[in-house]
């Protein structure tokens, strides 16, 4: 982590680093490489360098270390592919206008009203942190690179950082920049300070394991005895070893099947679901 | 006196089951049904895990290294205690970077009404019309059976018996139905335990892993309430509990357990033992499943990524 570190820490910017770190990556949402990229959104600057490295160590949790291979024949796109359905989000969950779209997602110079926008928006979840890891997504490598970031200013080291769960039956509760993941129901967080709730370790080094940090936890924040739904999804977890595809999964396999109304599920929303992927 | 065989089924029809894993109860229950009953008061069954039929290489703790081809479709040759292993974590780290590995290992789902069950087989691919680029993975089920002290002489367990065994929900709609795509004898004591005996004398402790969960308290009358063994170095505080339901025949009990996956210090003083004994499983139910561990040497890590990093850093 420390190369990147180096080069931010030279590099004159006079945005605040949590800012920062919410625009960072805007470039994917309109099909650009990092080189490629306009260094100008909606008047404000985008496309800078993470500080701390946790930019890269994000990426690291979702991606293999190295160079890239396209890992899905024929879907060389930023648009990312549904783990849940197989199909490109982008035609099942159109936007009309991304650039628009965007605008709240950077404009503000507040860091907690960006962390909240990027937490509620479904916008960055039409795309992917890479071509060539099409089933990844750029909404929560952005979330996952603002928690680290966050944690690294207060002193934190990677191992010392914990994937934590609102407690099962307590009030959801987002805390800024921490919380990377929000449904109706429960919100999962990285950070150095569980405070009490249940938590596992996420390890010695940033790596893609998600499975294995999620099956250590002492709590699972939904009530698997409850509903068979939910037993589906935590079984499919600890399948999952890329950070931004669980967590993408979890929120898409909430939103289409509500479990926490029970077996209710609303009908029809997922009959056309399939195993067909992309 | 030491045998264990593995199976290696291949899912031929959607599943409406546990969705975890096919327990050991319910693949005991399809394979009792077909033999006789000294056969069957003879046999132990281990949980069934699911695993694609993918590309992949062998992890780092195999006895085999590199490029396996397609790894989930035959049973990989057991030399060293870790290659029980290869197909008992469900996240199968095994599958290769250069594809898309987690939409591999992910159940494709069916809808049924409310229901939600597991395909046998997921479709990948251009568009619709360009039908020629589709290609598939499959589904597969792996688990092993052994037999009671004395009763060594029922494995294995004939490809005929196992064939067509029928697990989880409806079942009279072709739903889980399993065919063997293969099976092994292995001879446990056999194997190389050469990374748990340097842990043995080492001071550095070894780590559990609950492969599948650990039966606290049943209600079925052939089992009693257990404590958390004294060879883990946690307290039940620590644990992830759940309760679950055990079926036998027409009535269902309820079993709490330590849900599996889940990682334990161990204070034992023999870890080639505890080694041994978590392959044929520990605790009341194991005969059906529950109570499988593996043991990890100080220094392994289940996220190949941290290790070739930790040599990373020290070169």
């Amino acid at each position: 982590m420390s190369d990147v570190s180096v080069s931010s820490d030279s590099v004159k910017s006079d945005v605040e680093p949590m800012v920062a770190v919410y625009r960072h990556d805007v470039h994917k949402a309109r099909s650009r490489s990092h080189e490629h990229a306009e260094h100008e959104l909606h008047g404000v600057r985008v496309n800078e360098p993470v500080p701390h490295g946790a930019d890269a160590d994000a990426a690291l949790l979702s991606r293999p270390r190295g160079e890239p291979e396209q890992t899905v024949d024929a879907h060389e796109s930023w648009y990312r592919l549904s783990l849940l359905t197989g199909q490109v989000v982008s035609t099942t969950e159109a936007v009309d206008d991304v650039n628009a779209a965007l605008r709240e997602l950077v404009e503000c110079e507040d860091a907690e009203t960006l962390h909240a926008a990027w937490v509620e928006s479904s916008v960055p979840a039409l795309f992917s942190e890479s071509p060539y890891y099409p089933y990844t997504s750029l909404k929560f490598h952005t979330l996952l690179a603002a928690a680290l970031l966050d944690n690294y200013r207060s002193g934190f080291e990677f191992d010392e950082l914990f994937l934590a769960v609102t407690p099962r039956d307590a009030a959801r509760e987002i805390v800024p920049h921490q919380t990377v993941l929000a449904t109706p129901g429960f919100a999962l967080h990285v950070t150095g300070e569980p405070d009490g709730r249940p938590a596992a370790q996420l390890g010695d080094v940033p790596a893609r394991s998600f499975a294995d940090t999620w099956a250590r936890l002492p709590e699972l924040p939904f009530d698997v005895d409850a509903s068979r739904l939910w037993r589906v999804l935590d079984a499919q977890l600890r399948r999952v070893r890329s950070w931004s595809v669980a967590l993408q999964y979890v929120e898409e396999f909430v939103a289409a099947f509500e479990p926490e109304s029970n077996s209710q599920r609303r009908r029809g929303a997922a009959e056309s679901r399939g195993g067909r992927r992309e | 006196m030491t045998r264990l065989q593995q199976v290696l089924f291949k899912l031929d029809g959607q599943y409406l089951g546990h969705p975890y894993f096919v327990t050991g109860n319910a693949l005991f229950n399809a394979i009792a049904r077909r033999v006789d009953e000294q056969v069957a008061r003879a046999l132990n069954v281990s949980h069934g895990v699911f695993l694609p039929g993918e590309y992949g290489e062998y992890p780092l703790a195999a006895s085999q290294d590199g490029y396996a081809g397609k790894l989930g479709q035959s049973l990989p040759e057991v030399e060293a205690y870790e290659d029980l292993f290869v197909f008992r974590d469900p996240a199968h780290r095994w599958l290769l970077d250069s594809r898309p590995r987690d939409a591999h290992n992910t159940h494709p789902l069916q809808v049924h009404g409310d229901r939600v069950a597991f395909d046998s087989t997921c479709w990948f691919g251009r568009p619709k019309k360009m039908r020629d680029h589709r290609r598939s993975v499959s589904w597969y089920l792996h688990c092993y059976v052994h037999a009671q002290p004395g009763d060594d002489d029922v494995l294995p367990v004939s490809t005929d018996v196992l064939n067509g065994v029928q697990v989880g929900g409806a079942r009279n709609y072709e739903f889980g139905k399993l065919s063997v795509a293969e099976t092994q004898v292995v001879d446990v004591e056999a194997l190389d335990f050469s990374r748990l005996e340097a842990a043995q004398r080492s001071d550095e402790s070894c780590w559990i892993e609950l492969v599948t969960p650990f039966v606290l308290e049943t209600e079925h009358p052939c089992g009693d309430a257990q404590s958390i063994p004294w060879w883990w170095g946690v307290d039940k505080s620590e644990l992830r509990c759940r309760e679950t339901r055990f079926v036998d025949g027409d009535e269902t009990y309820a079993v709490t357990t330590v849900d599996h996956g889940q990682l334990v210090p161990y204070t034992g003083p023999n870890p080639v033992r505890t080694a041994v004994n978590g392959v044929y499983r520990v605790g009341t139910h194991s005969r059906f499943g529950f109570g499988e561990l593996r043991v990890w040497p100080p220094g392994a890590d289940r996220v190949p990524e941290r290790v070739v990093d930790r040599e990373g850093d020290a070169a």
